[in-house]
């Protein structure tokens, strides 16, 4: 690892930590490491409903340049019933979270992290990450960190297409006014909130890339091409779409 | 008290400082932490506060309940401190700590190095330069078999800036259990096949 990667400490669960975090992260800043300060408030956990894990998020939010010393805080409110963080309560509490950070504090640096259902190649996957890009970038997050898809954890199952979409719905809505991201994004999450108990496990990675070229299969781009179709319907439009 | 962020010694509080109250901090139950302090601090600031959210608006508009948002979550880290699940202890901060470790905390870094390297800077939401990419699995597993191949098909994405990686499900066919010598090499080879996927696709010095 270098001095410029991103060195990698969690909080617990709520407003927890350990004496290892601390040790390791005392490492990482003698070094002059960036310290990348991770933590995934849930939500229908400890703190409970939605305004109060918004509440420890922020609370959360700002600990890591206290007790840890942190460059940046690295967020992912999850949804405790489905373990994701593109669900609508997931995605109000993310942005909620920040926009009150950065009311008081502009110049505190964050990022969300991106669980989504639905696995790699399906439309619903690459839904769920959109919306998450749309909430981050029209809340003033500085960077995203993705795509764990199908709950990130069945093995092989995520592909960089995924990151692809990712940056570019981010670069799409970059600067559109909050009142029409609020609009597109209470219609995107519509389309794939009601899906949940039948969500697409989708393919490994090899099976939906060529793994000797490493590009997506014709399989996979049309998915992804379908899915850029709905962006544009919904009124997200990346300029290579 | 003379220590960091009083007006005696205005230095940034660190890690050293957190563990030492972590080790001299109150003792707490942890259930009662987790049962009861926890819930009960965060629904009495919701009340205080007078907090609100529609679930409907995933970013406010409202700089009100911004305001009062941050106040609440400003309070609970006041009132309650971070639990140490090492020492049984709570590390407690004053205002003016936090308020110190907040004013001084970085405000721009560096991710890579040369041609790969991609500045971290401050964006609001009305900012019409996006976020930056860090693609990767999230720390979701990979197999031995394409963990690389994976990661590769990260790298090679134009729009991604900085690489977020998966971790092996098992290292030369063993389970890289938590604190096992299979945990480190696997740690190890993670490290080792990012960099030479970032190589492989020219972007040698992409951020990890």
């Amino acid at each position: 690892m270098r001095t410029s990667d991103n060195h990698e400490v969690s909080q617990l669960n709520e407003l927890k930590c350990d004496v290892g975090a601390l040790t390791f992260t005392s490492h990482y800043l003698l070094a002059g490491d960036i310290i990348m300060v991770e933590q995934m408030p849930i939500f229908g956990g400890f703190a409970g409903g939605l305004e109060e894990t918004t509440i420890v998020d922020v609370a959360t939010t700002l600990n890591s340049f206290v007790t840890f010393s942190g460059t940046w805080h690295l967020d992912g409110p999850v949804h405790m019933r489905w373990g994701i963080t593109t669900t609508r309560e997931a995605l109000a509490i993310a942005g909620h979270a920040i926009m009150a950070v950065k009311s008081v504090w502009p110049n505190l640096m964050s990022g969300n992290q991106y669980y989504t259902l639905a696995g790699p190649s399906t439309r619903m996957c690459l839904l769920e990450t959109a919306a998450q890009a749309i909430t981050d970038t029209a809340s003033g997050r500085e960077i995203m960190s993705g795509v764990a898809a199908a709950k990130g954890v069945i093995t092989d199952k995520t592909t960089g297409l995924e990151a692809r979409f990712m940056g570019e719905c981010a670069h799409a809505v970059a600067g559109m006014p909050t009142e029409q991201t609020n609009e597109i994004l209470d219609a995107l999450v519509a389309k794939y909130e009601g899906d949940y108990k039948t969500a697409p496990q989708g393919k490994t990675f090899d099976e939906c890339y060529d793994t000797v070229k490493v590009v997506p299969n014709d399989e996979y781009m049309q998915v992804y091409d379908e899915a850029c179709a709905e962006m544009k319907e919904l009124g997200v439009n990346y300029k290579l779409w | 008290m003379a220590g960091p962020g009083t007006r005696a010694q205005r230095e940034r509080p660190t890690v050293f400082e957190s563990y030492e109250r972590a080790r001299r901090g109150p003792k707490v139950d942890e259930k009662a932490w987790d049962f009861e302090i926890i819930p009960k601090t965060a629904t009495r600031l919701k009340e205080k506060y007078g907090i609100h959210m529609d679930k409907k608006v995933m970013v406010p508009t409202d700089p009100d309940l911004m305001r009062r948002l941050y106040e609440a979550g400003l309070e609970m880290l006041m009132e309650c401190g971070v639990y140490c699940i090492s020492t049984g202890r709570v590390i407690k901060w004053t205002k003016e700590e936090i308020l110190m470790a907040l004013a001084t905390a970085p405000s721009s870094c560096v991710i890579g190095e040369g041609l790969d390297a991609r500045p971290m800077l401050p964006r609001s939401h009305k900012d019409s330069r996006p976020p930056l990419v860090q693609g990767g699995p999230t720390g979701a597993p990979c197999s031995e078999r394409w963990f690389y191949a994976i990661h590769e098909s990260y790298a090679k994405e134009g729009i991604v800036d900085c690489i977020v990686d998966g971790v092996l499900s098992s290292v030369n066919g063993y389970n890289p259990a938590p604190d096992s010598p299979w945990e480190v090499l696997a740690g190890r080879q993670e490290c080792m096949m990012v960099r030479m996927a970032q190589a492989k696709c020219g972007r040698s010095g992409m951020g990890l």
